[in-house]
């Protein structure tokens, strides 16, 4: 019978006295539809990411070569603060926010002219998105040309008169990183850019028209109106690029350096798969991720109070 | 306000965002030589103002554009030459297509890379539609409790979780086939694509289902009749996302496909460019072909692309 939802409890059969039974009975039917249905999501995901991180947590504790594996205990993870190695990877990790400025402010000045809707800002919106679905592997195999010695970025240096500068940023420790990061920036352009357009469409224009009507000119309008009303958005922006900056950036670095040299760019998502796939140190990678998964979980938390602020 | 007044302050409002967004524009474009300075002294010459900074503007774009569109141009250009052509500059040839298709296993690898992005597509969808229309529609004990679960499950980064999770898959003996792979693929979906099916859900109106119910239908019914074909959308929304994720995933396929057979064309790609011998054009000529069914499905579904990327801010 009715209001199996309950979505609003009072169905016109129970406000005519109907009957309990039949209403308790259709809930149930509903609970279990409801347990069914999002039972596969559950499984899976605790089959194949919750139960994984338990036990990530429990290799972190061992010094694993996949063979033998013998219990270390906490200890493990003040060992690992006192490897060289771990501290530079880190460093590369705090080096690549140093790129959050820009991978904010280019977008941000794109969203402004696009949001102006100059001519042709359909085509421009697209080109600047499009490298959304390009692979990592091929970002990279292109930045592998653009920064080799005889690559493109050198014809260019020379195009201009500047040839003397030859760089090698790839070849160099302390640039590799710089390479890489300037490589990111690129590549979250068109991600960042969206979600702005997304915030200037969402923005109430009556604010910044009032502010233009005392006077104001657009450079105090876009500072004084228009970005603290853009706060959340880029928050969210900001969270997304350090999340994908920490995570998911593998395959770049994989193809563009291979982490060198001498783990110049590196970083902890990078030297998980270096340590246990490389060096079969299962335990030690273990360790680094579950340390990922922490400073992960702690942006995140940050994220749901950004987002929640927002609803 | 005297029409005089106003007057004076439509001026005013006239002059000063005229400069401003010449000012704007300049500064966009780092110093370009844009007319801040001058300032208007009539409403008549505000309409021809705004014109150099929309200049500046549009050109500030175009080197935009370029910066964005040149790398993809350079590969597909370079892809059309052959080994000698590429050190020389000029020139046109399919050789290094040649080269690709008959030294590289790459049809297969699409095959692979196509097989196994479908299929992890295809679960997170029915998983997701499911689950996003519980947990958004029908009211149960525990309800809240799991989508927590799930969607919190967002956050887990793949590294942190990947040597376990190949432990696993070898205990099950699923490694290098595509049921592993295809597993992992889905489960690191599904958490993203719930938050965006159950904000869909949620959307709708409870009107439709509400009827429903009081006609006796069952959950399964109104899930399957109405739910399903009503979030069509979002469906396409989460497809589309996790398509472009999956086909350009590498650490996964690096690891749970190494079979040279199953290995999908991302994993092959990465291998190539780590060859030592490898020929420049004929890597361009594989990442050209590695790029195509993405780059195609990105311009076929770009709304849902946006769509999706903006719903997961909660919108």
């Amino acid at each position: 019978m009715p209001a199996g939802l309950s979505m609003r409890p009072a169905s016109p059969f129970r406000l005519a006295g109907g009957s309990g039974r039949n209403w308790g009975r259709s809930q149930r039917g509903a609970a279990r539809a409801g347990w069914v249905l999002s039972l596969p999501a559950l499984a899976g995901v605790a089959a194949l990411l919750v139960l994984p991180i338990g036990q990530a947590f429990y290799y972190s504790m061992t010094t694993w070569n996949g063979i033998t594996s013998t219990w270390v205990g906490p200890d493990a993870y003040l060992q690992l603060f006192e490897d060289p190695t771990f501290l530079r990877v880190l460093e590369n990790n705090g080096l690549l926010l140093l790129a959050m400025p820009v991978v904010i402010a280019i977008p941000l000045g794109i969203a402004f002219l696009l949001h102006e809707q100059i001519a042709g800002w359909k085509f421009f919106r697209s080109a600047v998105f499009l490298p959304t679905a390009i692979s990592w592997v091929v970002i990279g195999v292109i930045a592998v040309r653009f920064y080799a010695l005889h690559g493109i970025l050198n014809s260019m240096l020379s195009a201009v008169g500047l040839g003397f500068i030859k760089t090698n940023m790839l070849g160099s420790t302390h640039e590799a990183l710089a390479a890489l990061a300037i490589t990111l920036i690129w590549s979250q352009l068109g991600t960042n850019t969206i979600i702005f357009i997304t915030g200037l469409a969402a923005l109430d224009p009556s604010l910044a028209e009032a502010a233009r009507v005392d006077g104001a000119g657009p450079l105090t309008v876009y500072r004084r109106v228009i970005i603290p009303q853009m706060i959340r958005f880029i928050q969210f922006a900001f969270i997304i690029t350090v999340l994908t900056a920490f995570t998911a950036i593998f395959s770049l670095i994989f193809v563009m350096t291979g982490g060198g040299p001498d783990y110049g760019s590196t970083t902890l998502e990078f030297y998980v798969y270096q340590q246990a796939f490389s060096e079969s140190a299962f335990g030690t990678g273990a360790l680094l991720g579950v340390l990922l998964f922490v400073i992960v979980a702690g942006i995140s938390v940050v994220q749901v109070r950004v987002l929640r602020a927002r609803i | 306000m005297s029409q005089q007044a106003e007057q004076t302050e439509l001026a005013r409002s006239a002059d000063q965002p005229d400069a401003g967004s010449a000012g704007l524009a300049g500064s966009a474009s780092h110093g370009s030589p844009a007319t801040v300075s001058s300032p208007a002294r009539t409403r008549l010459t505000r309409r021809r103002r705004i014109r150099p900074a929309r200049i500046v503007m549009f050109v500030t774009m175009i080197a935009v554009a370029v910066v964005m569109l040149y790398p993809l141009l350079y590969i597909v250009m370079t892809s059309f030459k052959s080994e000698v052509q590429y050190e020389l500059g000029g020139g046109f040839s399919l050789a290094s297509w040649r080269i690709l298709v008959s030294s590289q296993p790459i049809l297969r690898e699409l095959l692979n890379s196509l097989i196994v992005s479908s299929c992890a597509v295809a679960l997170i969808v029915v998983i997701s539609t499911a689950a996003g229309f519980a947990f958004a529609k029908i009211r149960y004990r525990g309800r809240t409790l799991v989508f927590v679960l799930v969607v919190a499950c967002m956050f887990v980064p793949l590294p942190s979780i990947v040597i376990p999770e190949y432990v696993n898959v070898s205990r099950f003996g699923v490694l290098d086939t595509y049921w592993g792979a295809i597993a992992v693929y889905a489960a690191l979906g599904i958490p993203f694509s719930i938050f965006l099916m159950t904000t869909y859900f949620r959307g709708l109106s409870d009107d439709l289902i509400e009827a429903a119910s009081i006609d006796g239908v069952s959950m399964w019914k109104m899930w399957w009749r109405l739910g399903v074909p009503l979030a069509r959308p979002a469906m396409f929304t989460v497809a589309v996302l996790q398509f472009i994720q999956i086909w350009n995933d590498l650490l996964v396929g690096l690891l749970f496909l190494q079979n040279i057979n199953d290995r999908t064309v991302t994993v092959g790609l990465a291998l190539l460019s780590s060859g030592r011998v490898t020929s420049i054009p004929v890597l361009m000529a594989g990442s050209v072909m590695s790029i195509i069914p993405p780059i195609i499905v990105y311009l076929i579904f770009q709304r849902h692309l946006v769509r999706g990327i903006t719903m997961g801010m909660g919108k």
